[in-house]
């Protein structure tokens, strides 16, 4: 389905509750509607099986506006809806929740009530999710005139957990200082014996307030915090942010550029892809693949810093095109490091699907169906691995995907071990990418003039960074710098879908689960959230102990 | 006797010290940083940098830690859980601030939801600038600080003048 | 003060400091190996000294909610059921000093002692984590017991004897890892259960229970464990050696097969993935205990066969 008759399927679908279309850029559709008619369009397009919730993007529209604008964004394919509310501008005005048809929306949720002060009518958990626990009541930093002084520590509201017997039952915290998490998140799994019983979770530890602060820096600046969202995957952070900058400026990369920008992506994703599999082999007691894995992401790092001068935050991406060019040399030596890991990642994948002992503990461990990750929203190979159809490369191609496509790569059975699969697989094709990138350069510049200020505006731009789509919102007024810029990152999708799947797990497998699905504190983490015991929430006790028995027939089974 | 003892208790001490400086237990927190750290100090352990060549090993429960690494300006929600863990770490122990942004804030300076750098929070002995330092600057860092350990002098404190809140 | 006399009592304890020593190198060894195995260098050869001195000479954090007795006992009764057992053990191919008739069941349940203290010290600690150890410690103990007992018992019964001396002797005529290879892998396996070693170490899986039973432990505590582990390494792979390797004889071809045993068992740390406790149990039950049986039914029917 092209992208126009999408749009236009919207359109119909959402025509009873319209208020007023736009068609701002030519693969999206704005429709005006109430707030009460929220619940009713979001079924009619869950009805129609039309896209997923990608974002909700809160904003202040200031004092003269007098109004606060709540949108939520869906996707398909390249078409992207979105709903847009506006609310009086006043404590707590109410927006109907819609968590009950969309799991994931709970987060979102969360976020509009502790950062803009919406009151969600019917959201799951109400409770302090998003700022620390000694935040002031009624202090929302997403409000034109919220300032830090404002924010002063008061008496916190929750104390820390104590020591919990409950019964036979025990809760046991993970994080947020846990060797399994190497970035801070607080999870408590309470647990029967070794059984996973209920999960929740606290995030926040790394919560720096990136968002508001990107509307106190020039655009220019924004560029380089935006890198520090994320260490490991930073190149994604810069280029969505340049793409949406580019776009409301109207500015044309380069086809150079747009090469080059894809090759460093291409070349992240290898390294975090090896990251990963390395803290996931890890989290299984496999220090030794650990290593190995680890040792070979070192030959990236060298050619990232070969090509960019720094091993973590490249900072290649200028606005308007790439700092450093790659010349003949550089692409020799390219080659030369792929000819060597793709080696190293068949020997890997070939490790992951076949060593008995790493099997043991991967297979069949976090089974998600393919209806269980549309219905969780879940995002890049995590959904892959449950055979959903989902990568911005190629359903929303950017940049130099245009001009050279990769190929989608799915799993079927949706368990830890398809995931490992897909990742790996998805790196062979990545190295393929980076080949004919690199062999196929375009002649050109590498960067053209950027204006200063950028033309009033708004615009998305999706990346598929190496969790899955990373979301950009970004809202210019016209000056040097951004109105509002509204990140949200794959790892918080994927949450749901973990959080849901670790009840009648063992507590051995968590690790290996919270792992599976590569989360990111810091991305996750210019945001909290929390997630309610969700024991009763998807599970019945009854359910819990049947899925508990079925399991571990299968761990006889495997024996 | 006297003299006898002194020089029983001194060699008692130059055995610590040395045992000390050869046997540094690390436990990493991350109090609010943006990952690039963390990575680069988890790459100390494979096989290139390999830290267990000075004796340096990774714990996970503070109470078997000498030295505490750090990462990341100190985000109000992870403030209580860094005091915490460093008050469960037995003495003598190290605090090491890895990182610009642990050093001084770095890019996240004036972000509402930041309490400050490291030293507003705990006594850093020792200070690894770079955004994020490279594995070797980390080993370095952390060998330097195990040189003061045997001279039994602490590194000079650096006192960071913090910009004006943005 | 306080330290150094414990030092030094420990130093000049009866079985002493040779074999703590000893004991060191073997875990160093050990490290070094894996470290090779893993691309890596690993750690210099003093290595677990300093670390046990510095331990040693740490402040001692004593939890609250913890049993005063229990948390300060424990760790000298792990330690000094570990060197205890040592006096009836041929360690490092010296004849035992202590023997009579029996001896091998005491030296098994003395090296038991140790994984016992580690789990009361656990359930005796009041964080959740070293409960879940303690748990998972006993839990492991009761898998891997009885198969390894079975596994010792293999040679004991070829030779007619429970007098660890006696047996040795006998099997330095009879090389018993070729007539009972399946005792043979699975007292090497029941070791690496019993020492709690990679792909056995869920009683102290890091990246689940942070430091299991022990979490809680710092300084000498943390310090006199480490001691008996190594301590327990060096016995347990004697009495293997001795039983299943021909015997004592000369001492340095028998710290030869030690160290051959002991390269195996870091291969295969560094091969595997941790197994759940209930895979372990499963294991052990299922392959080990069933296997260590079936030898001792053949050598039973032999032996009868053969008088």
């Amino acid at each position: 389905m092209t992208t126009e008759t999408s749009l236009k399927r919207a359109t119909e679908i959402l025509a009873p509750f319209s208020k007023g279309n736009a068609n701002p850029e030519t693969n999206r559709l704005d429709v005006d509607i109430e707030a009460s008619d929220l619940p009713a369009a979001t079924s009619a397009l869950m009805r129609n099986q039309w896209g997923y919730l990608s974002a909700i993007t809160p904003t202040d529209l200031g004092k003269e506006m007098n109004k606060l604008e709540v949108i939520y964004h869906f996707c398909e394919g390249a078409a992207i809806t979105s709903l847009r509310i506006h609310l009086p501008r006043e404590d707590q005005p109410d927006i109907p929740s819609i968590s009950d048809q969309i799991p994931v929306a709970s987060f979102f949720e969360r976020e509009l009530g502790e950062m803009l002060g919406v009151h969600v009518v019917g959201t799951p958990d109400s409770s302090r999710l998003f700022l620390p626990d000694d935040w002031p009541d009624r202090v929302y930093p997403l409000r034109e005139d919220f300032s830090v002084e404002q924010a002063a520590p008061v008496v916190p509201r929750a104390t820390l957990p104590e020591i919990g017997r409950v019964g036979n039952k025990f809760t046991v915290p993970i994080g947020p200082q846990h060797p399994a998490l190497k970035e801070p998140g607080h999870f408590e799994f309470s647990v029967d014996g070794e059984i996973i019983t209920g999960a929740r979770m606290r995030l926040g530890y790394v919560h720096r307030g990136i968002e508001k602060a990107t509307e106190k820096r020039n655009w220019i600046q924004n560029l380089y915090l935006l890198e520090r969202i994320c260490g490991i995957c930073s190149h994604t952070h810069t280029s969505a942010y340049a793409m949406g900058v580019e776009k409301l400026a109207q500015v044309e990369v380069p086809r150079r550029a747009q090469a080059i920008r894809e090759i460093i992506a291409g070349l992240e994703r290898i390294h975090s892809h090896l990251l990963w599999l390395g803290v996931a082999a890890h989290e299984a007691g496999f220090d030794t693949l650990f290593m190995y894995s680890w040792r070979d992401r070192e030959t990236v790092m060298d050619l990232l810093e070969t090509l960019t001068g720094n091993r973590v935050n490249y900072s290649i991406i200028v606005l308007g095109g790439v700092k450093h060019d790659i010349a003949a040399e550089h692409s020799r030596s390219i080659h030369t490091a792929l000819d060597y890991l793709e080696e190293r990642i068949r020997y890997y994948l070939h490790i992951v699907t076949t060593d008995a002992s790493f099997l043991q503990r991967t297979r069949g461990i976090g089974t998600m169906t393919l209806e269980e990750a549309r219905h969780f929203g879940a995002l890049g190979p995590t959904a892959r691995a449950s055979g959903l159809e989902r990568d911005v490369r190629i359903d929303a191609p950017y940049g130099a995907y245009h001009y050279f496509p990769v190929s989608l790569i799915t799993g079927e059975n949706g368990d830890l071990e398809a995931r490992f699969e897909v990742r790996m697989k998805e790196l062979l094709v990545t190295c393929f990418t980076i080949r004919t990138l690199v062999d196929n350069l375009p002649p050109g510049e590498l960067a053209v003039r950027f204006p200063r200020k950028i033309p009033a505006g708004e615009t998305i731009s999706r990346v598929e960074a190496p969790r899955g789509e990373a979301f950009y919102y970004i809202k210019s007024g016209g000056g040097e710098s951004p109105l509002r810029i509204k990140i949200r990152t794959p790892s918080l999708c994927n949450w749901t879908s973990v959080l849901n799947k670790a009840v009648g797990h063992q507590l051995a497998d968590v690790p290996m689960l919270i792992a599976g699905m590569d989360p990111c504190f810091s991305c996750n983490d210019r945001m909290i959230t929390v997630r309610r015991k969700n024991d009763l929430q998807t599970f019945s006790w009854s359910q819990i102990r049947e899925y508990g028995i079925r399991k571990y027939a299968a761990v006889r089974e495997l024996k | 006797m006297n003299v006898h003892q002194n020089y029983v208790n001194n060699l008692m001490g130059k055995i610590t010290t040395w045992a000390r400086v050869n046997s540094p237990w690390a436990i990493h927190f991350n109090s609010g940083s943006c990952n690039g750290c963390d990575i680069e100090i988890l790459a100390t352990l494979t096989p290139r940098y390999d830290i267990e060549r000075f004796g340096i090993k990774l714990r996970g429960s503070p109470r078997h830690a000498d030295v505490l690494i750090c990462t990341g300006p100190v985000t109000r929600q992870a403030r209580e859980r860094l005091l915490r863990t460093y008050e469960q770490m037995p003495e003598p122990k190290f605090v090491v601030a890895v990182g610009s942004c642990g050093i001084s804030g770095g890019v996240f300076q004036g972000c509402y939801n930041i309490v400050g750098h490291i030293d507003e929070v705990l006594p850093v002995d020792a200070y690894i600038p770079g955004c994020p330092p490279r594995p070797e600057a980390i080993i370095d860092g952390i060998v330097k600080l195990l040189a003061h350990l045997q001279n039994g002098t602490r590194p000079e404190p650096i006192k960071f003048v913090p910009q004006e809140q943005v | 003060m306080n330290i150094i006399s414990s030092l030094i009592s420990l130093m000049f304890f009866p079985a002493g400091i040779s074999l703590i020593l000893s004991g060191m190198l073997y875990e160093w060894a050990d490290r070094k190996l894996v470290a090779r195995f893993q691309n890596r260098i690993g750690p210099r050869w003093f290595q677990p000294l300093a670390d046990t001195i510095k331990l040693l000479s740490k402040e001692e954090i004593k939890p609250h909610g913890v049993n005063n007795l229990l948390f300060y006992g424990l760790p000298i009764v792990a330690l000094s059921g570990a060197l205890t057992a040592a006096l009836y053990t041929p360690v490092i191919g010296l004849t035992p000093t202590y023997s009579f008739q029996g001896d091998l069941i005491v030296a098994l349940y003395l090296l038991s002692l140790l994984t016992m203290c580690t789990g009361l010290a656990g359930w005796n600690g009041a964080s959740r984590f070293s409960i879940i150890g303690a748990t998972r410690s006993l839990t492991q103990l009761f898998a891997y017991e009885a198969p390894f007992l079975l596994a010792l018992l293999g040679p004991a019964m070829a030779a007619g004897t429970w007098m660890i001396k006696d047996v040795s002797t006998y099997a330095e005529s009879h090389w018993m890892f070729i007539s009972q290879p399946v005792g043979f892998v699975v007292a090497l396996i029941g070791l690496m259960g019993k020492l709690e070693l990679p792909p056995f170490d869920a009683p102290e899986a890091e990246t689940e229970i942070v430091a299991g039973a022990l979490t809680e432990y710092s300084g000498r505590g943390l310090a006199l464990f480490h001691i008996g582990k190594s301590v327990e390494l060096v016995v347990a792979i004697s009495l293997v050696t001795a039983f299943y390797l021909g015997g004592i004889g000369n001492p340095l071809v028998f710290l030869l097969k030690t160290l051959i045993i002991l390269l195996f068992m870091s291969t295969l740390q560094s091969m595997l993935t941790r197994l759940r406790i209930d895979q372990t149990v499963g294991i052990w039950w299922r392959f080990g205990a069933l296997l260590a049986l079936l030898q001792i039914l053949v050598i039973v029917l032999l032996k009868g066969w053969l008088s």
